[in-house]
């Protein structure tokens, strides 16, 4: 179902929730995290497209996948600021963030790895759960140099997977330029090389991302067949908080003019708008407010360190 | 001298076979097991063909992609399935130390406590034939956590580790060493006639008597094995069988009577598994020591192919001998 100004709001608590996560990364609250700016529609799009019931496996720039995935604010923002009462208490973070409530089953931080461990979740829904769901994966364009990838990509298409491969397109990894490592000209024509269809769009359009997705998982869904769509889009903040860009102002100020969230707003109508953008701007603030009053946890949530600890101590 | 278990045909080497017999017991009991690997319906037919005869569809012939393999079988694990990878030469697992370190090995710890734990077993022979084709890796990954680490020295711990590895939950590296000799086999050490669970951290005492304690695991526990039997040395001999987590509490037991230890291994000693354990009993026993302990195993060097050459990578019986009365 397409409500656009369902879209609108989840893009915009992406946004505003991650300028408040950096204000902590700052503040050294909140470690070095991986944004999402300009990036927000590819998320928001896909897992809006997928049925609840799919599951997704992503690398490290988590926040906006697991947030449309359904991950609610509260835990979300507790686990990435490290704090008891995450997903997984701290000991996940950001690059490893997973809710299997919410089907969002795992994150990697060396990227390609999504590729095959979503394939082999694939395997596992089709022939040992036998439900007819999809497998959802995210990653750039520079992890698709990585042999990861292409070993993922070989099995999925040799085993016939129903496998969702979403190819978030900046042009970038980290700081280096896509001519350092996409020989060809799209991903796409990475993809071909295993016998897996693929299509390209407009990453920062959501609307094309959520019709696209729509028709593609069903297509994946009754073919159990591989696909991907590479998603073209823009990053317009860091790589990660501690590593500055080395792209010049003027750049950036050309693509901010392809920014995914004020395109789809320019389409609403503006009390309505202006409502939702009070509404998101309230919760973000509830949301880091309550964070940051969560205890950390301390070592008795690893078990293993305790009994370490108690061998290491001195008995006089 | 074999037995003939029901499901399971034997071959000709008796620990594949255990191997076997548990793999096939699991399956039978447990829907969720899953055998994974380059080849591995063509080891099926060869090795285990009642595997391959009722459960066709549990077992998935992969590409030579080992790291990619390795992943794809924690995909599986994410959904519940036990997926059993099949790296085939230990060497190749040098192509897996990301699928297993990085992935693998982290993704229970995560969890917390709130789920079960996911299991995944990764297995892999031990030869002796090459630079690449030799090289044992298991201190490497006790170095890792998340991982437990076992190699079985006879088929009856063999079954009763494989049986474990499915059933406990969590990440096992399993090794089967092929230089072990079936001709020595004792009946005792025949696998029984059930998968019998061997709890990991479990060391076996193999023998009790007067003089040193010798740890040792796989070929070399054998190996000294037979110099016991045939009289040659007079010791305390302990089956590690476990390699992560070790039974220290058996060994200490040991080295406070005798005072003496030697560990003995068929891998590179240098930073090895029982560097490990001398580190740590020289901290926990110093004062029933009465020598420093002593290690005999591989030396640092790449096994070279020809053959006439491979009796240096091997301890030989006269240096654990010689090993052995420097202790006393």
């Amino acid at each position: 179902m397409v409500d656009e100004l369902d879209f609108y709001r989840k893009m915009l608590t992406i946004r505003l929730l991650e300028t408040e996560l950096q204000k902590l990364c700052l503040a050294g609250l909140a470690g070095d995290l991986h944004f999402n700016k300009g990036q927000e529609a590819i998320s928001v799009g896909t897992c809006a497209a997928l049925a609840p019931e799919d599951y997704i496996v992503t690398h490290h720039r988590t926040i906006a996948q697991t947030y449309s995935k359904g991950t609610e604010l509260k835990p979300l923002v507790a686990e990435i600021l490290g704090r008891k009462g995450g997903t997984n208490n701290g000991l996940a973070g950001e690059m490893h963030f997973n809710n299997p409530a919410a089907r969002h089953l795992f994150s990697f931080q060396l990227v390609g790895t999504c590729v095959p461990v979503a394939a082999g979740v694939a395997w596992a829904v089709k022939n040992y759960l036998r439900e007819p769901q999809i497998v959802g994966c995210f990653f750039g364009d520079g992890s698709t140099s990585n042999a990861q990838f292409h070993e993922g990509l070989n099995i999925a298409s040799l085993k016939k997977l129903p496998l969702l491969l979403i190819c978030e397109n900046n042009g970038l990894a980290g700081n280096i330029r896509k001519a350092t490592y996409l020989p060809t000209d799209s991903v796409t024509e990475r993809a071909s090389a295993y016998g897996i269809e693929s299509c390209r769009i407009d990453g920062n359009d959501v609307l094309s991302v959520y019709k696209t997705v729509e028709e593609v998982s069903r297509k994946v869904r009754e073919e159990s067949h591989p696909y991907l769509i590479e998603m073209m889009t823009t990053r317009l903040c860091w790589h990660k908080q501690g590593q500055p860009d080395a792209r010049s102002d003027e750049e950036l100020q050309e693509l901010a003019k392809l920014d995914p969230i004020p395109r789809l707003g320019r389409r609403l109508a503006d009390r309505a708008r202006e409502r939702v953008e009070a509404e998101v701007n309230q919760e973000v603030q509830d949301v880091i407010r309550y964070g940051l009053s969560l205890k950390y946890p301390d070592e008795s949530v690893i078990p293993q360190l305790q009994a370490y600890l108690e061998t290491m101590a001195v008995k006089d | 001298m074999g037995q003939s278990t029901q499901g399971v045909a034997l071959r000709n080497h008796l620990i594949r076979d255990a191997i076997h017999q548990a793999l096939y017991d699991r399956m039978k009991a447990d829907d969720s097991v899953v055998i994974l690997g380059e080849g591995a319906v063509m080891k099926m037919h060869y090795d285990a063909p009642a595997i391959e005869r009722e459960f066709p569809e549990r077992i998935v012939t992969l590409p030579i992609s080992e790291d990619g393999n390795t992943n794809f079988a924690v995909g599986m694990a994410l959904l519940g399935v036990k997926p059993v990878v099949d790296v085939i030469t230990s060497d190749f697992l040098f192509r897996t130390m990301d699928s297993i370190c990085n992935t693998a090995a982290k993704i229970n710890f995560v969890s917390g406590e709130s789920d079960s734990k996911k299991t995944i077993v990764v297995r892999a022979e031990f030869l002796m034939a090459g630079p690449t084709t030799g090289q044992r890796l298991e201190s490497l990954f006790t170095h890792v956590p998340g991982l437990d680490v076992v190699i079985p020295s006879t088929p009856l711990d063999a079954r009763g580790l494989m049986t474990t590895a499915l059933t406990k939950g969590g990440v096992t590296i399993f090794f089967e060493d092929r230089m072990i000799p079936d001709s020595t086999t004792k009946k005792a050490d025949l696998a029984p006639t059930e998968s019998v669970p061997i709890a990991f951290g479990r060391a076996r005492v193999r023998h009790e008597d007067s003089g040193v304690t010798i740890v040792s695991y796989a070929s070399t526990l054998r190996q000294i094995e037979t110099l016991v039997d045939s009289k040659k040395v007079k010791c305390d001999l302990i089956d590690l069988r476990s390699i992560y987590p070790v039974d220290y509490e058996t060994i200490f037991s040991s080295v406070r009577r005798t005072g003496r230890l030697l560990i003995v291994e068929p891998d590179v000693t240098y930073a090895g598994v029982g560097a490990e354990i001398a580190a740590t009993v020289s901290e926990k026993c110093w004062e029933e020591l009465e020598k420093p302990v002593r290690r005999v195993g591989m030396p640092r060097e790449t096994i070279p192919a020809s053959t006439a050459l491979h009796k240096y990578f091997v301890p030989s019986d006269s240096q654990i001998l010689s090993a052995v009365r420097a202790l006393m």
